[in-house]
């Protein structure tokens, strides 16, 4: 997987106390245990993290890792163009 | 007038400066060594000791996302209530969480939460602002927090008086009971608000102890030297049922809740009614209650927060109520004054006093104040059958809670 799919399991581990074992791309949010407002939390924690701006709906709790990873990577993408 | 029916303590929580649990707490109490030390928290404030709760890890006592979503005032309940339950013999898995009610005290709530990120608005921005900041800040939600804990969703709310929170709640919780909404309440009180903000807004008003140098010695009630209480933060939770109801199923009654009145001075924002009335009609609406006059109290487990105001208008109007009868104790003296869950944490030391014939000493009083005419407990604990206690509680704001607690039968 990408390193920034990485960098997210580590902030839901390290951060929200995930199980680094049920963490796979496909994972959604709500498989995850992390309720709305966690799933809030997590979206400030990241953009604070990687420095980028994302709309407060740009996931929600059926969305997966993977999607929220491929979002950020699109953002760093287009702030470094 | 008909006496109330009777209401039995079944369960007891507590997390105070002595330690996790009630017999570390009890243990600590007893010994009579003040728990306050230096605070790194405080660093380079004038002020800067307070009585701390030891070796608690959220993640571990609490839950692995403890640390994400409660402050600590949310944490030290929760560890006090489950202890009280398991105490109380009740199974959450299986009651019917319906007529289960949770009543809190709580003077501030979750201020060192609010502290940090208000930091976080004004030096990064309001980005950096945690979503989490209102529910980790507002005082219901530790009662909400033990409702999904524990499977309580009968009635549940926060009693504000101040320092007398603990007190209030407890003799709310009583009025659940007898007016039948609920079947089991866990009433009791949670505080933990040494942060830098709280601790200087105290000192300010010059209700501190200023003896830094000489922390275990800084809360002393009742001592002529006395010169101000100390922080202190923990909670006591207690589970209330009715007297009949605890014996239907054969539960342990470790106490009977037998009286509660609560006043207000209406004097000053602050500073206690200097002749006590006020607190002596929620005195005598707890005697009432319990059918006690005021010559059977034997133990009072006294506001007592080591302020000079405090201890000379409490020992007065203690004096005028029972004379030399009573075996006074203050157990600030070790656990320091832990705002609203004193009341709380004194009303479980009231029913562990009556249960063991035993009444702690105050801590650090070596010279008694000779214009405080009581019998004061010091040095060891005294042994000594109680038949009717009082648990006295006062808040800023002139808020008064009297408990009377006597032996279950």
């Amino acid at each position: 997987m990408s390193a920034m799919y990485e960098k997210l399991v580590d902030i839901l581990v390290n951060h929200f106390a995930v199980d680094r074992g049920k963490i796979t791309p496909e994972a959604t949010f709500e498989e995850l245990k992390m309720d709305s407002l966690f799933l809030v939390e997590f979206l400030l924690v990241i953009q604070s993290e990687f420095d980028v701006k994302l709309d407060d709906d740009a996931a929600t709790l059926t969305d997966t890792i993977g999607h929220v990873a491929r979002l950020l990577e699109d953002q760093t993408k287009a702030t470094a163009q | 007038m008909t006496a109330p029916s009777p209401v039995a303590v079944t369960g007891l929580g507590l997390v105070t400066a002595a330690g996790i649990g009630v017999e570390e707490t009890w243990e600590g109490v007893c010994r009579g060594r003040s728990a306050a030390a230096r605070d790194p928290r405080l660093e380079g404030l004038p002020v800067d000791i307070s009585c701390t709760v030891p070796g608690l890890d959220p993640a571990r006592h609490v839950g692995r996302r403890s640390p994400l979503m409660h402050d600590r005032f949310i944490q030290l309940a929760i560890v006090a209530a489950r202890e009280a339950v398991a105490d109380c013999g009740l199974d959450p898995d299986t009651w019917d969480g319906a007529r289960v009610g949770v009543v809190v005290g709580c003077g501030l709530g979750g201020i060192g939460t609010m502290e940090t990120q208000h930091r976080r608005l004004l030096e990064s921005g309001p980005e950096s602002v945690s979503a989490l900041l209102l529910p980790m800040l507002v005082p219901n939600m530790v009662a909400g927090h033990l409702a999904i804990d524990l499977r309580a969703t009968g009635p549940n709310f926060v009693t504000a008086t101040a320092c007398a929170s603990g007190g209030t709640a407890i003799g709310t919780a009583a009025s659940l009971l007898r007016d039948g909404s609920c079947d089991v309440v866990l009433a009791g009180g949670t505080e933990a608000n040494v942060t830098p903000l709280m601790v200087t807004g105290f000192n300010q008003m010059g209700a501190l102890s200023r003896r830094v140098d000489e922390p275990e010695a800084a809360s002393r009630p009742f001592d002529q030297d006395r010169d101000g209480f100390v922080i202190g933060e923990g909670s006591g939770i207690l589970v209330l049922e009715r007297e009949a109801d605890a014996a239907a199923r054969g539960a342990r009654v470790r106490a009977r809740l037998a009286g509660y009145g609560a006043s207000a001075d209406a004097h000053h924002i602050t500073a206690p009614e200097p002749e006590g009335a006020s607190v002596l009609r929620a005195v005598h609406t707890a005697l009432g209650q319990a059918g006690a006059g005021p010559h059977e109290i034997r133990h009072v487990n006294a506001h007592g927060t080591s302020t000079p105001l405090n201890d000379a208008v409490e020992a007065r109007m203690l004096r005028r109520l029972t004379g030399d009868g009573a075996a006074v104790t203050s157990t600030k003296g070790v656990l320091g004054h832990t705002l609203g869950a004193a009341g709380a944490i004194e009303a479980a030391l009231t029913v562990l006093a009556v249960e063991r014939s035993t009444i702690p000493p105050t801590a650090n009083l070596r010279h008694q104040d000779p214009a405080l005419e009581l019998d004061i407990v010091t040095g060891e604990p005294r042994e000594e059958k109680v038949e009717v206690a009082m648990s006295n509680s006062f808040g800023f704001g002139g808020q008064n809670a009297v408990l009377i607690f006597t032996p279950g039968s």
